[in-house]
């Protein structure tokens, strides 16, 4: 029988009830929409950190890639945004299954080297094709057009939009970690040797984990270049990736809601304490190290931890995700 | 059973939605308070500069309340230095109200606020220096305070050039984006106009610290002059090394875009001896306004205002003066109210180009000083001179949408 946290349904449910409660508890659309963007691409890398075990600082790579399509295609194209969104995915999902190609060639710290490596060398690129990126400055005046008629102009109807979107791509996220390719990545993640042993072919799976992730990445760059008007460059830098990491471990990966946790509590956080505190990124230094001290499965553990308290049941501290449960495993009712 | 699933959702939506707008936002400023958005990177790397900027522009407010006897009040916008936080504050504070904004240090973040707040039916004014936000990317909403590239070199190389007839090697060591390609190409016209040998360019990129690799190339090309090109905490970092190096002994040291008090604050006397600055602002120029804020500063604050104050307090002062006039602050009648407007500004009389939004406005060629001859702990440099260089509109690529 499995915990009633660990179930795929209420993580699902818990992820539409936050797209039903954000408008409640925020007066701003524009960052409600934000949390639900950034959430899609930290569940995306954690399909790579928690369910592959691949700290990957590549996925700004992929975000601002999708920023660039979105800008691109919009500003130079009459293509309608669906279709934008559709190149945006198979760009993400082809630059990183060529990323993850040659990144995975090596493991540990010099696959992490080799990540940032090519996150560096795709800011650069983006810097110097000012052109067609706008260097510095950015890809200015990104729109947002109507879409069947209804205009997604208002915050809040684009917040609509990216929820319908982040509900489908969240969803289609859990199936894959549910299915008997996630279940392998799972075995890769716990031991690589073995699985190859057994006979996965343990390089695919991992470049087929980075191309789904790069692919709901880039989906959710090209959503915040139509939430913001502009694909700026620091969507593709450095910082990009770190800040995807850090959202996806203050979250835990011990699960993909986790991550629209960990996306949620970062933004609304950065929103409340920059404008009372300048420093407040040394609360988030901080708040960093507990959780890697005493807190390693994040948010999701804080969660696991109450509910242990009131159930009377241990905790696990593995600061992985559990393996998910079948379909089969449920209990009958 | 469904009905008491109905119940609960509907009462903790019920719930949620009265407690939310407490939760997580405090009480914004009465509805009949006139509101100015200040959008600075009050954290992160440039966090001191918004923090003086943020200074200057509630004194403006404080000032202009008493005067008018209403509540003016500035509201703090973090921008965190970055395009993405300020474009979405800027979205959430229009949709709180606030329609004037008066900020944006940063070229990439003042870019894309610029369209936000004319998209949204606001005014906003800024300090950022990339010659785009007046030129090809201008628009109804965004107005200009500072200096665009081609009159910093205008008011700093060609009078440099006429007070050193025999200093015709000049070399330029510049950051390869936007901004320094803007300075270098202005440097390069006035080069050719003047018979100037530009015996060679270093570029660098936005990441760099270390320089002493261009100014190994400079000295190699024995120029008379090096010509600085990049600002802020690069410039300062290769005016260092420069110095280390003795260059300052070998060659004359121009910095055609300092920030000025801060800077020189955080280079010290000894290294800023000698150098030549070009500058948008210094607290000794003498017009009455910027005499008056310098005097009350002085007094109240024991403190000399730097760019960052001086700036933002003008803009924020200017913006409340426009919206008094218009008797609102909806977009177009502030951009009528301040199109054409002639005012008596920090740096003398200054003008609102009506066709680009661009402030017609002195630009400073200051000089260090030794620290012995200098008056008190801000004197750092005399102004060697100053003038008004713009290009038209047209020629600037300003196409007013």
């Amino acid at each position: 029988m499995i915990r009633i946290l660990d179930r795929p349904l209420l993580h699902f449910g818990l992820a539409a009830a936050t797209v039903l409660a954000l408008p409640l508890l925020l007066r701003s659309g524009t960052l409600a929409s934000e949390i639900l963007i950034y959430a899609l691409a930290v569940a995306a890398c954690n399909l790579l950190l928690g369910y592959t075990g691949l700290l990957s600082f590549g996925q700004g790579i992929f975000f601002g890639l999708g920023s660039y399509v979105a800008g691109l295609l919009l500003l130079r194209t009459p293509l309608p945004v669906p279709a934008m969104l559709i190149v945006a995915l198979l760009a993400g999902a082809a630059t990183a299954a060529a990323v993850g190609w040659l990144s995975i060639r090596r493991q540990g710290v010099y696959f992490v080297m080799l990540t940032l490596a090519f996150s560096q060398m795709f800011y650069f690129l983006a810097y110097t094709f000012s052109g067609l990126t706008g260097g510095d400055n950015g890809l200015l005046d990104v729109p947002r057009p109507a879409l069947a008629g209804v205009p997604l102009s208002d915050p809040w109807s684009y917040y609509a939009y990216v929820a319908v979107l982040f509900l489908g791509l969240f969803a289609a996220l859990q199936r894959v970690a549910l299915s008997t390719f996630g279940r392998t990545l799972l075995a890769i993640r716990d031991n690589e040797a073995r699985a190859r042993a057994i006979g996965f072919p343990v390089r695919a799976f991992k470049v087929a984990a980075f191309a789904i992730s790069g692919a709901v990445t880039a989906v959710a760059g090209a959503l915040h270049a139509m939430l913001i008007g502009v694909a700026p460059l620091s969507n593709i830098e450095y910082h990009t990736s770190e800040t995807l990491l850090i959202m996806t471990i203050i979250g835990g990966s011990a699960n993909l809601f986790a991550s629209v946790l960990g996306a949620a509590a970062y933004l609304v956080a950065g929103d409340l304490l920059s404008a009372i505190w300048p420093r407040w990124l040394l609360l988030l230094g901080l708040i960093l190290i507990v959780i890697a001290l005493f807190l390693q499965r994040g948010l999701w553990g804080l969660i696991e931890r109450a509910t242990a308290l009131v159930s009377r049941r241990p905790v696990s501290e593995d600061s992985a995700p559990d393996r998910p449960a079948l379909p089969a495993e449920e209990p009958q009712p | 059973m469904l009905h008491r699933r109905a119940f609960l959702t509907t009462t903790s939506l019920a719930a949620a939605s009265l407690a939310a707008p407490g939760l997580l936002r405090g009480a914004r400023a009465a509805e009949t308070a006139l509101v100015v958005g200040v959008p600075l990177p009050i954290s992160g790397a440039f966090a001191a500069n918004g923090k003086f900027a943020a200074m200057g522009a509630a004194l403006a407010a404080e000032e202009a309340g008493a005067a008018l006897g209403r509540k003016v009040v500035t509201r703090d916008i973090d921008t965190e230095g970055k395009p993405a936080p300020a474009a979405r504050k800027v979205q959430e504070a229009m949709g709180e109200g606030t329609r004037l904004f008066a900020g944006g240090i940063l070229s990439s973040e003042a870019l894309v606020m610029g369209k936000e707040v004319a998209k949204g039916g606001g005014v906003f004014f800024t300090t950022a220096g990339a010659d785009e936000i007046t030129g090809q990317e201008c628009n109804r909403g965004t107005f200009r305070w500072s200096v665009p590239t081609y009159g910093a070199i205008a008011q700093t190389v060609r009078p440099l050039i006429e007070q050193m007839p025999q200093a015709k090697r000049w070399y330029t060591i510049t950051p390869q984006y936007v901004f320094g390609e803007g300075l270098l190409t202005a440097a390069k016209a006035v080069f050719q106009e003047k018979g100037i040998e530009h015996v060679g360019n270093s570029y660098h990129s936005l990441a760099e610290k270390e320089f002493s690799g261009y100014l190994t190339n400079a000295i190699a090309a024995k120029p008379d002059v090096l010509l600085i090109l990049n600002f802020g905490s690069q410039s300062s970092d290769t005016l260092r090394q420069a110095v280390s190096f003795g260059l300052k002994k070998r060659m004359t040291i121009v910095l055609a875009w300092a920030s000025g008090l801060e800077q020189f604050e955080a280079l010290g006397p000894d290294l800023c001896e000698g150098v030549y600055f070009g500058a948008q602002y210094w607290h000794g120029v003498d017009a009455p306004l910027n005499k008056a804020l310098v005097a009350k500063l002085r007094e109240t604050r024991k403190m000399s205002p730097n760019y960052s104050f001086a700036a933002s307090y003008l803009l924020t002062k200017l913006l409340i003066d426009a919206a008094t006039k218009a008797g609102t602050t909806e977009g177009p009648a502030m951009i009528k109210a301040l199109e054409g407007l002639t005012y008596a500004g920090l740096t003398g009389e200054e003008e609102i180009r009506a066709a680009d939004h661009q402030v017609i406005k002195n630009y400073y060629l200051l000089k260090g000083k030794a620290k012995s001859a200098m008056a008190d702990k801000d004197d750092f440099v005399d102004i060697v001179g100053s003038g008004k260089s713009f290009l038209t509109p047209e020629a600037a690529g300003c196409k007013m949408t």
